[in-house]
């Protein structure tokens, strides 16, 4: 195969026709598929569970309503875990004992039990005992789960941060306290930001969990409305779909705070 | 070197008996007594590893010592954490490898500890950066960040840095040896500037003519001991010691 023939067959617009017709093949599968068992495909009927625009008054579906508890559990997880994991990374590398022995010990029986066991374990045994609600207990099981996987992130941005940053806070006379403020988590975050929003778009998806305990999210609300209309297929790729857009969003946000700040971030 | 001869002498650095050792062989400093007085500059010489960095380090409790006794303007470097915060305060450092804060501008850089630990409001502590620029000659490059300038430059912010603080004592860490050699002339003039202004100086350098010109005391050592310690004139040309001579023959 000479040069030229090569290079044709990489270019950009032989991607593209591979891509659409494989696109189109996996179309057709799941169409032809669908017409074997005989599913009868209603998407008209998709846009009423998403909203409703009656007499100029915008009416959330049960989808939208979903997505908002989704985002809510999100947000709310994404801060406590932050917390969690930081605390966490600071107690592994601080010099007490039994603050590293504490960490340990919470990382690693978090991270060697089922997330789904966790969630039932909060809801079915400390619920009552606390009597927390629902989305609280969704909530701290979220964030304890995914809080373990950020300590062992923002550990390592603490680490990689190099020993002369000590050095030069230390003997400026910065306590300990004003050196991880000012000079340390600020590098650090700038570091493991790529990695925290990989754990903030697996703490969305795995929110979906919380729909087996009953609470309203975006997946709960699509069983619901499934289970009532026999829209499985329909119903099932709008909620992906939602899903995607959700978590691109948020990488493309990051992506732009990242190119913004030079070196590290401002917590000032 | 006559500048602090005529002045009453007041020991500000307080070195006595200090001993330290790292895991492995070799100690790194054994017995290691000296004094340094107000406005005074000890330059410290000696071959590779052999604990002249170490004993820098010592003196702002970077390092531990294992034993013996550090006491500067009066404050005991002991186990007392607040201690320790207060001679950090009164002892400026310059690294090797400049050690700047990356993700901040110049100005920032300097400011951040007269903010949180002299407690200045910005107003105050942006004009104490801005004169200290002013004389190491960077007043244009406030707003840059570290990565923008050249290590001379870099170096030059670091030492102003570390005057923020008003500092009693200056220690200096072998601050030429990480740049270009067109570039170690900026520095040293800055640090010939300081020692001229009375400042009290602890240089670790490789820098023979700079510590000729600027030094009042010389400690050479070795393998963690001070083999001589002596005036600068004395030392430079009447050395008592043969191991002395060797090195000093070897290097100028």
């Amino acid at each position: 195969m000479n040069l030229r023939k090569k290079i044709m067959l990489n270019s950009p617009v032989i991607d593209g026709i591979k891509f659409i017709m494989l696109a189109m093949f996996c179309g057709w599968l799941i169409y032809r598929g669908s017409g074997r068992i005989g599913y009868n495909w209603q998407w008209y009927q998709v846009p009423r569970y998403l909203f409703t625009f009656d007499n100029n008054i915008f009416t959330p579906g049960p989808l939208l309503e979903g997505l908002w508890v989704t985002l809510k559990i999100t947000a709310c997880s994404l801060v406590l875990a932050t917390v969690f994991g930081l605390l966490t990374a600071l107690l592994r590398l601080s010099g007490s004992l039994v603050g590293r022995v504490l960490a340990r010990v919470y990382l690693e029986v978090i991270r060697n039990t089922p997330l789904l066991v966790q969630i039932f374990f909060l809801y079915f045994v400390l619920a009552p005992i606390f009597e927390l609600e629902r989305f609280a207990a969704a909530v701290i099981a979220l964030s304890l789960f995914e809080g373990a996987y950020a300590s062992e992130i923002i550990r390592a941005g603490i680490v990689s941060i190099h020993r002369g940053q000590w050095e030069a806070a230390h003997s400026l006379g910065l306590s300990s306290f004003d050196t991880y403020r000012t000079v340390v988590l600020p590098q650090a975050l700038q570091r493991i930001l790529p990695s925290l929003t990989g754990q903030a778009v697996s703490l969305i998806k795995d929110s979906a969990l919380v729909s087996t305990i009953a609470v309203y999210d975006l997946t709960m609300q699509g069983r619901t409305i499934i289970a009532e209309t026999f829209l499985t297929f329909e119903i099932w790729f709008t909620v992906a779909a939602i899903y995607l857009i959700i978590t691109l969003v948020l990488s493309l946000i990051v992506n732009v705070l990242e190119k913004r700040s030079p070196g590290g971030v401002q917590f000032t | 070197m006559t500048r602090s001869e005529s002045v009453v002498k007041e020991i500000i650095i307080d070195v006595d008996n200090i001993n330290k050792t790292y895991p492995g062989p070799i100690p790194a400093l054994v017995n290691f007594t000296t004094r340094v007085n107000k406005g005074d500059v000890l330059v410290v010489i000696g071959p590779s590893g052999s604990g002249k960095s170490t004993f820098l380090r010592c003196l702002n409790g970077l390092e531990e010592i294992d034993s013996g006794t550090i006491i500067i303007d009066s404050i005991p470097l002991d186990d007392n954490e607040k201690h320790r915060l207060e001679i950090r305060r009164e002892v400026g450092m310059v690294f090797q490898s400049f050690n700047l804060f990356p993700h901040m501008t110049v100005l920032e850089n300097i400011n951040l500890a007269q903010r949180l630990v002299r407690k200045k409001n910005r107003q105050q502590a942006t004009r104490t950066t801005m004169d200290l620029l002013d004389k190491v000659g960077l007043a244009e490059k406030a707003e840059s960040y570290p990565a923008a300038l050249s290590g001379g430059q870099q170096q030059r912010v670091a030492i102003a840095r570390a005057l923020a603080m008003k500092p009693k004592v200056m220690l200096f860490d072998e601050a030429t040896s990480a740049l270009d050699p067109e570039m170690i002339g900026e520095v040293l003039e800055v640090m010939n500037l300081l020692a001229n202004e009375g400042m009290t100086m602890v240089v670790v350098t490789h820098e023979m003519g700079f510590a000729r010109e600027v030094s009042d005391w010389i400690i050479f050592m070795e393998a963690g001991r001070i083999v001589e310690q002596d005036r600068s004139g004395n030392f430079f040309s009447n050395a008592k010691k043969e191991r002395t001579r060797r090195f000093l023959s070897q290097i100028i």
